[in-house]
């Protein structure tokens, strides 16, 4: 009975603890924006040749923007699930395999190298990204 | 002069089969749940083992993290993983000392769940400063939720019967 009763007390407090960090996500998190918003993407390749999309979206973050673009036939992506979120590993085609040189695709957002990955950076109006495919040799 | 039980080579040899098994045991856990994300074995079996075998776990970690990065190269998450499951390890050494529950363990599995994002957030203090490891921590916490719900289930549920198995195994084969 007293060890059932200390389960509960220490379940309880896990879930205070669970509640805690959800209110730190709520306040500081990523901000989502809905309704129609403005946006340029941009995709630069490894040898630096750039590709800019413009338009209207609804998307409230990047990956549904980039899904938008895909089913618009104009953009490909692939990517995997991490355990922190979406992993790019292609875009338009070109695969950046960091085992065999140390590429990788890179977010950027309105000039700055972005926080967060794709399925969690969050799209407001008028926000510029790019998709920057980064070489081992630093292109 | 004859000496009672196993002999040191014979001892040597059975530990390392023993890390062997353990090594086998946590990459196939995490081959098993790896279309889940942050559902995983790896945190229940650390810490069966680190209950029974004790620091014979610190050096599975060790394999344990060479093994994945073999497989998926080296990347950031190398360096916590260097890290966090030698926490984990150490902080059930700590429990062992103290007669607790084993419902206790599952408690340690969802705060070890809860706070990975935190602890994994370290690497990047030095990669972008402070406000860089905390937008990470912070964008990753619904990631650590699913986490610590998913630590708690399984070892609210295979952590009793599992210890009891290894229990059995461990007097058994004379392990430990």
């Amino acid at each position: 009975m007293k060890n059932k009763k200390g389960l509960i007390i220490a379940i309880c407090a896990v879930i205070a603890a669970c509640a805690v960090l959800a209110v730190v996500y709520q306040l500081a998190g990523p901000k989502v924006q809905s309704g129609t918003k403005a946006y340029t993407l941009e995709v630069v390749d490894d040898k630096e040749n750039v590709k800019t999309y413009t338009g209207k979206t609804d998307a409230e973050f990047l990956s549904e923007l980039m899904d938008e673009l895909t089913r618009q036939g104009e953009f490909t992506y692939a990517g995997t699930q991490g355990p922190y979120g979406l992993y790019i590993e292609g875009v338009n085609g070109l695969i950046a395999d960091y085992d065999a040189d140390g590429a990788y695709w890179s977010i950027y957002v309105n000039g700055e190298y972005g926080m967060y990955g794709a399925d969690i950076q969050p799209v407001t109006d008028g926000d510029s990204f790019a998709l920057k495919y980064e070489g081992s040799n630093g292109n | 002069m004859e000496t009672k039980g196993p002999s040191k080579e014979r001892k040597a040899v059975r530990d390392i089969a023993l890390m062997g098994a353990m090594l086998a045991l946590l990459f196939a856990g995490k081959r098993a749940l790896d279309m889940l994300p942050n559902v995983e074995l790896v945190t229940l079996f650390f810490m069966l083992f680190a209950r029974h075998f004790g620091k014979k776990t610190y050096p599975v970690c060790l394999g344990f993290t060479a093994l994945e990065a073999l497989l998926f190269g080296l990347q950031v998450w190398v360096v916590m993983y260097l890290y966090m499951w030698p926490l984990l390890v150490t902080l059930v050494l700590i429990l062992n000392r103290k007669e607790i529950p084993l419902w206790g363990y599952s408690i340690l599995s969802a705060l070890f769940g809860l706070f990975f994002g935190a602890f994994c957030a370290i690497p990047y203090l030095f990669i972008g400063g402070f406000s860089m490891a905390l937008a990470w921590w912070i964008s990753g916490i619904p990631y650590d939720l699913v986490h610590c719900v998913a630590n708690l289930v399984i070892a609210l549920v295979l952590f009793p019967p599992l210890d009891k198995a290894l229990f059995r195994i461990r007097e058994t084969l004379e392990l430990g």
